[in-house]
């Protein structure tokens, strides 16, 4: 699993101060570690789409946010996206869990989600990278390089056990 | 009393110092023609006014930053208060000009009219201001749009107001312009 503090002190380091989100059972760890550092402000939101939101006025301030939910959430943040940040180029990282896969198989609420997870992002023509242990500094920095080039959301698939 | 008259009564008592974040619409379009510019003109994301702003309020703590939405997106976003009540940013104000309806498009009723805005406020313990009325005079409004801006903490003033846009035209700009000239202007 990739050590939190340590993967919130790299997002630091490349000019992410604030996040926000709702938030999924595999980001726990994630989570609770915003209680230790002072680096990166979490603001817990109500819906993923208020998330976008905020993430969006951080960006207008000229600062960096990023943005966690659970694929479940991504269904709801579409107008968001479209209207919001992809249209006045607003640049964020979307952190989203990968539910509804193997590990998820007596949670049918996510299974549909979960099949159609990678055609929602790519029909909202969001890049998108999926986060894993072994190279997930590299895998931040092509993330983050194509955010800062297209100044548009880009986005971080992460399976169970990963953060 | 009508949003436009105290969007213009706003631009008569601004310092300078303010960024807005207006909502979709008419709203949107009043605030471009009659406030200084530019602003975050938002033309979609119904429902987020309230959290562009808390954002914007975050990450520039030096501004005070002043959201105008309407009651149609005040009800999608009702969830957004309950978070700015929990961050609390003192330098995040909202503005609600209600009129009871979806006004730009054209003037459907919301159902705003139940709302009581001191206890809803209260309820999400949010410091608010005794709302302006139809009937307040001109002068009436101004004062209580002062006394809205200078409260040194959140702040929320609401407005119960008639429905009568004017016909304005669109926003000129594309919204990668809108960007760029707030970018241009937070340096």
């Amino acid at each position: 699993m990739i050590n939190p503090s340590e993967f919130l002190a790299v997002l630091h380091e490349k000019g992410i101060s604030f996040a926000s989100g709702v938030p999924c059972s595999y980001f726990s760890r994630l989570i609770n570690e915003f209680e230790n550092i002072e680096t990166v402000r979490y603001i817990p939101a109500t819906r993923e789409d208020e998330a976008v939101g905020i993430a969006s006025g951080v960006a207008f301030g000229g600062a960096r946010a990023f943005v966690i939910m659970q694929n479940s959430g991504y269904a709801t943040i579409g107008d968001a996206l479209t209207s919001l940040a992809q249209l006045y180029k607003l640049p964020m990282l979307l952190i989203i869990s990968w539910r509804g896969l193997e590990p998820d198989r007596d949670f049918p609420e996510h299974s549909l989600m979960g099949a159609v997870t990678e055609d929602a992002l790519a029909g909202y023509q969001v890049p998108y990278w999926e986060l894993t242990d072994e190279d997930w500094q590299q895998t931040i920095e092509l993330a983050l390089t194509k955010m800062n080039e297209t100044s548009r959301p880009v986005a971080l698939l992460v399976k169970q056990g990963v953060l | 009393m009508y949003g436009f008259e105290i969007i213009q009564a706003l631009a008569s008592v601004l310092s300078g110092n303010e960024r807005i974040v207006s909502s979709n619409g008419n709203i949107s379009r009043q605030v471009y023609h009659y406030c200084p510019q530019p602003q975050i003109y938002l033309r979609g994301s119904m429902g987020l006014p309230i959290s562009v702003g808390l954002g914007v309020a975050l990450a520039r703590p030096e501004k005070q930053v002043l959201v105008i939405l309407g009651d149609g997106n005040l009800l999608m976003g009702l969830g957004s208060l309950s978070t700015i009540s929990y961050i609390r940013p003192k330098n995040l104000k909202i503005l609600v000009l209600d009129n009871n309806a979806y006004a730009t498009t054209g003037r459907q009723k919301t159902s705003s009219e139940i709302l009581d805005y001191p206890s809803l406020l209260d309820g999400f313990r949010i410091p608010n201001m005794k709302p302006i009325l139809r009937e307040d005079s001109i002068e009436n409004v101004r004062n209580k749009i002062r006394l809205w801006l200078d409260t040194s903490n959140l702040s929320v003033l609401p407005a119960l107001i008639d429905v009568n846009p004017p016909l304005l035209s669109n926003i000129p700009l594309h919204p990668e312009q809108i960007t760029d000239l707030i970018r241009a202007s937070n340096d």
